[in-house]
């Protein structure tokens, strides 16, 4: 039955001309027990290592990056501090100081901040923009003052630059009113607050608003700031219709640089991205991308050494059957061709068996998990894994590839033997 | 077991043999074949041989061990190379082919038989059988496979051929090796002690064997023997001699190891 099953795949698969090999490889496999088993899980280790370091320091890049990168605008406009002027600059006879000082901080803001939008909205990689006023304010309930960063955005811009309805743990973010206000969940509990509550909030510039809390959230990256609408937060630090920042998120978070000088182009303001200020966290991710890749070559260069010395030995104990094959008349390119078929064989099981178990092993780590940092919210991961397809592709693909070279070098050996000396 | 012995139809030739004409093609022809083994010590083997076989013809090589008759046996069936001299076999200068013709050379001209029977383990009996043709053409088709079936059942393997070389006697395992010598029908067999490895019943029984093909399909046979009875029934008896080759009656043969 498996027999006849096998006879139909050759028929179907393997052109006549190559059956000879085919065969002979087979059954070298077939009969060859505990090397072939070796050789096998050479490779499927080989694969399964190559998985498995893959999705997890790439599933981990991951997660830190979307850690970080939600939490954070990709890019920021704002206007360009003014650069220090020099003496010469100045001429005026009656400045003689020698010290160049910074100019005092004035107001900074973007009045056509609307059009900004628009221009950035169309370049390529953007995502989402959101114009918004940031600045410090003091939130109380009754007698003790906590400072806060306020924000006043657009809710569903903001949404996608940088969510807070994902993290809202009671309430609602989107459809905010002008007298409402979203607060984090370290300040509710400071305040003592819940949904539906009032809170007192006081900006820098004295303007004093009573404000019902509609949402909580818990972003679990320490205390956030607090959220009302755009229109309600120009008023309250009085810039009338003007706004003090743009938020640019991209879809290519590694792609920013580029994008940021474009936008200096286009638009008379600073756009600052998020590598500017994470430099190291860069740095750190590339490292860690290229020691995956490390890691997975070094265990499929082990594996391919592994392979390469069982068939050594296969061929060696073969070389009096290819002595045999030789003077039936095999020819040197038939005999080549068996252990690269060999090779082949091994790889194709063994890396089919490899991707198999390496997505298993992914995927049951996956499913293990532990509390989570956010408050209210279901456990996090234990491992944050991710099963990538392309991969286990490029594992299966380099695991063939090198089974086949690591079988090269010892079939060309056996190719040319010579009959007479090995059929004494 | 199937060790029956195989029943011989009586040879339509003399009890002398069979006896070419000049007119019966040669198969193999050498001319002034030399061998050395260079190493540390040059050994020299051959020193010279002149030797004509034709078609159909059934010889004998006898000699001590070491007196190079293996070494000759090689270079004729294109295994090892002269280090002087000639070898043609059907009228063509082996020494002319490149590797991929002398394989096809080996393939469809010359079978060979060896002391030890040499069978793939990994293969059945019938597929063994069927192994030089796999190897030139990929795949036996119907009717290569129905002769090598006929070839197994003449030799009495008929109901052996699912079975691995390590289920069958030695007897039966040089059987097959004789039909896959014969397999893609070649001019000339060269026997390497086919013998050697068995008792003296399955040693006659295969001896048999070869001389019924010999006479059946006209195909040569040059056979190492050291079993004199053995070759008092072939065409001819050649012994190597110090690296030269001595053709010898049938008589001078028997006077020899009859007083030995």
């Amino acid at each position: 039955m498996m027999n006849s099953l096998i006879q139909l795949l050759i028929t179907a698969l393997i052109p006549r001309s190559r059956r000879f090999e085919f065969q002979v490889a087979m059954r070298h496999l077939l009969s060859g027990g505990w090397q072939t088993l070796m050789t096998i899980s050479a490779v499927t280790t080989g694969v399964i290592i190559v998985i498995f370091i893959t999705s997890l320091i790439f599933g981990l890049q991951a997660n830190i990056s979307k850690l970080l990168t939600d939490s954070i605008p990709h890019i920021t406009i704002k206007v360009a501090d003014p650069k220090p002027k020099t003496l010469q600059d100045l001429h005026d006879p009656a400045i003689s100081s020698g010290r160049i000082e910074q100019q005092a901080p004035q107001l900074k803001l973007i009045d056509n901040w609307e059009q900004v939008v628009s221009t950035a909205s169309k370049l390529p990689n953007v995502k989402a923009v959101s114009a918004l006023v940031s600045g410090q304010g003091f939130a109380s309930k009754g007698a003790n003052p906590m400072g806060v960063s306020v924000i006043g955005a657009d809710p569903v811009l903001q949404d996608m630059v940088t969510p807070v309805t994902s993290d809202l743990i009671a309430g609602k973010y989107q459809g905010l009113g002008s007298d409402e206000i979203v607060i984090d969940s370290q300040l509710a509990k400071d305040l003592n607050v819940s949904v539906g509550e009032r809170i007192r909030l006081n900006s820098s510039i004295g303007v004093s608003e009573s404000l019902n809390v509609v949402g909580i959230y818990s972003s679990g990256r320490g205390r956030g700031s607090v959220y009302i609408t755009l229109r309600n937060g120009q008023s309250f630090f009085g810039y009338g219709t003007s706004v003090n920042a743009i938020y640019v998120k991209v879809y290519d978070i590694y792609d920013v640089e580029n994008l940021s000088k474009t936008l200096m182009a286009l638009v008379p303001y600073e756009a600052r991205p998020w590598t500017a200020d994470f430099g190291s966290f860069l740095t750190n991710m590339q490292v860690m991308g290229a020691s995956a890749y490390l890691i997975s070559a070094f265990s499929l260069i082990a594996s391919a050494f592994s392979i390469a010395a069982v068939l050594i030995v296969s061929v060696l104990q073969k070389s009096q059957q290819i002595g045999i094959l030789k003077s039936m008349g095999a020819k040197q390119t038939q005999i080549l061709r068996i252990f690269v078929f060999e090779g082949l064989g091994v790889a194709i099981f063994g890396s089919g068996l490899g991707a198999i178990l390496g997505t298993a092993i992914v995927f049951l780590l996956g499913l293990l998990t532990r509390t989570s940092t956010q408050i209210g919210k279901p456990p996090d991961r234990l491992f944050p894994v991710q099963i990538l397809p392309k991969y286990i592709a490029a594992a299966i693909v380099a695991a063939v590839v090198t089974t086949v070279i690591a079988a090269v070098l010892p079939a060309r050996r056996a190719a040319k033997l010579n009959p007479v000396d090995v059929m004494r | 077991m199937n060790e029956v012995a195989v029943k011989i139809p009586l040879p339509k030739i003399s009890a002398n043999g069979f006896h070419p004409s000049v007119d019966t093609p040669l198969v193999i022809e050498t001319r002034g074949l030399k061998k050395t083994y260079f190493g540390k010590v040059n050994i020299p083997v051959l020193f010279g041989i002149d030797l004509q076989i034709r078609q159909q013809e059934f010889v004998a090589i006898i000699g001590q061990s070491g007196s190079g008759k293996s070494t000759l046996l090689n270079i004729l069936g294109a295994l090892d190379v002269p280090t002087e001299g000639k070898v043609l076999i059907n009228g063509v200068d082996i020494s002319t082919l490149a590797d991929d013709e002398l394989a096809i050379l080996r393939s469809d001209e010359v079978g060979f038989i060896f002391q030890a029977h040499y069978l793939l383990n990994e293969f059945t009996c019938l597929e063994n059988t069927l192994m030089p043709i796999t190897i030139r053409h990929g795949e036996a088709d119907e009717e290569q496979t129905a002769r090598v079936l006929n070839l197994l059942e003449r030799v009495g393997l008929t109901d052996q051929i699912n079975k691995h070389p390590d289920e069958m006697s030695g007897g039966q395992n040089q059987r097959c090796a004789i039909v896959r010598s014969l397999a893609n029908s070649p001019k000339i067999i060269l026997a390497d002690e086919p013998t050697g490895n068995l008792d003296r019943t399955s040693g006659e029984e295969v001896f048999a064997l070869m001389r019924e093909m010999n006479r059946e399909s006209g195909v040569a046979f040059v056979m190492i023997t050291h079993d004199d009875r053995l070759a008092q029934q072939a065409d001819r008896i050649l012994l190597i001699e110090d690296g030269n080759v001595i053709e010898m009656s049938k008589a001078e043969h028997k006077h020899k190891f009859e007083t030995v």
